[in-house]
């Protein structure tokens, strides 16, 4: 337990190492909010209907662009042989990884998308809906992220190839991020609530299979 | 019965029979099932003529979650038992598999046009299947990226093997995603019955993709090894040269 306790905080210090390194995904996060109404235009009613939605896919984005970093490093200098050689399960430890560096660096988001939500023209309480709903999508994000990272780790500029393997196993958890905000654009409150959840059963169920996947991309570097 | 396929001599001897056995009874299939197809089969009461274009669609749209399932079979045969036949297999049939996605698409946009008056509808079926062109796609980059030809197999079937309860998980989602702004008026693809005038063109349609395709993975299959025994050969000579 301690182990993975310690590669849990193994993975935030080394998110913040290097200076403001852990800030940049929420700095993309809101860069992409930013730009929509400057390419979509102004107008309010076009604004608020879209915002769920940009929250979603700049969220995604955003956790697209950490995922190079998380098993790059770690492949090159052989920290992944030593952590498939631990008396931990490796699974286990790829969740902890994964987390620990999301903890790091995506916990801001949710609140960012909350002001841009209020900035797109919604409510408080929708925004504040989008903003839990982001919160509840990001494990799913993070973890099918660092899949397509650990299978991608070691290839030069990965990062292309990781977002192209990344991006289409994210559509569950951005439909249902996006779809617990549009609901509750139009009122259905409960429909709204009910998708947080679903939103939250993604995550669940990513967080109870893709550790495998990843524990067994890392095996499978090693031997 | 995999072990003894495993074996490339075995796998040979089976393949110099397969690919002339595949390769021409699919040409003969090919043959039937478009002159039925195009001028030997009646024009839907409905559709008119536009049927037609069902009987190159939808046997593209079988064999793209058919060959999909078989690259997954063969990714896990290769994970599990490390058969490196395996994963020569997933690794031939997976751009066969994306050119049948991509041509399943074309052809339902053809149909779309005329039938629901637009090229693209994001409706769920056809949304899956713009996912499953996706993957197929991270699939192929991803061989392509790992130099190291031994890890590039084991990442390749770890992520074809992932990908499959993705695409279930990515089906339920869409028409989730579908239902809540469900277009005025559905038009169901598929009507109630099906009459037997389309059921025969339909079927030798499939059969003849299904024996091109095997025809196909059988030949890339046998050149692939052909020509590992032409290296090996190759640099044993240059060793002895030297």
């Amino acid at each position: 337990m301690s182990a993975l306790l310690q590669v849990f905080a193994r993975e935030a210090r080394l998110a913040w190492a290097g200076g403001g390194g852990a800030a940049g995904p929420a700095a993309f996060f809101l860069a992409c909010i930013s730009i929509v109404p400057l390419a979509v235009g102004p107008q309010a009613e076009r604004l608020v209907a879209m915002g769920p939605g940009i929250a979603a896919i700049a969220a995604l984005l955003a956790v697209v662009q950490t995922a190079e970093r998380l098993f790059a490093d770690d492949a090159s200098d052989g920290t992944l042989e030593l952590y498939v050689l631990m008396p931990v399960s490796p699974a286990l430890l790829a969740l902890a990884k994964v987390l620990g560096q999301s903890a790091a660096t995506l916990a801001p988001l949710p609140f960012i998308a909350m002001v841009g939500g209020i900035m797109f023209g919604l409510d408080f309480a929708q925004s504040a809906l989008v903003g839990l709903a982001l919160f509840c999508a990001l494990p799913a994000l993070a973890l099918i992220a660092g899949f397509a990272g650990a299978l991608a780790a070691g290839v030069k500029r990965g990062g292309l190839l990781i977002a192209l393997i990344a991006i289409p196993m994210m559509i569950p958890a951005l439909i249902f991020a996006s779809g617990a905000g549009r609901a509750a654009l139009e009122g259905e409150w409960d429909r709204a609530w009910a998708t947080v959840l679903l939103t939250l059963a993604v995550s669940l169920g990513t967080m109870a299979l893709m550790p495998f996947g990843i524990a067994a991309a890392m095996r499978a570097r090693t031997g | 019965m995999l072990s003894y396929f495993s074996n490339p001599q075995r796998f040979d001897q089976l393949a110099r029979i397969a690919i002339p056995v595949c390769g021409f009874g699919g040409l003969v299939l090919a043959v039937i099932g478009v002159y039925i197809s195009f001028f030997a089969s009646p024009p839907d009461y409905q559709q008119g003529d536009t049927v037609r274009i069902m009987y190159v669609h939808v046997p593209a749209a079988y064999m793209a979650s058919a060959i999909y399932a078989g690259m997954a079979v063969a990714s896990f045969i290769f994970f599990v038992w490390r058969h490196s036949l395996a994963d020569a297999a997933a690794d031939v049939m997976a751009p066969i598999g994306a050119i049948f996605t991509a041509l399943a698409l074309a052809t339902g946009s053809l149909w779309g046009k005329p039938m629901w008056g637009t090229w693209w509808e994001w409706d769920a079926r056809m949304t899956s299947v713009l996912v499953m062109l996706l993957i197929y796609l991270g699939y192929i980059a991803l061989r392509g990226a790992i130099e190291d030809r031994q890890l590039a197999a084991r990442m390749a079937a770890i992520l074809a093997m992932i990908g499959v309860i993705n695409l279930v998980i990515v089906r339920f989602s869409v028409e989730w995603w579908s239902s809540l702004h469900q277009p005025a008026s559905i038009i169901r693809m598929d009507g109630p019955t099906i009459d037997g005038s389309q059921l025969t063109p339909l079927f030798l349609m499939m059969g003849a993709y299904t024996l091109l395709t095997a025809w196909l993975v059988f030949y890339r299959l046998r050149s692939r090894a052909l020509v590992q025994r032409a290296r090996s050969i190759q640099s044993r000579r240059e060793r002895e040269g030297m």
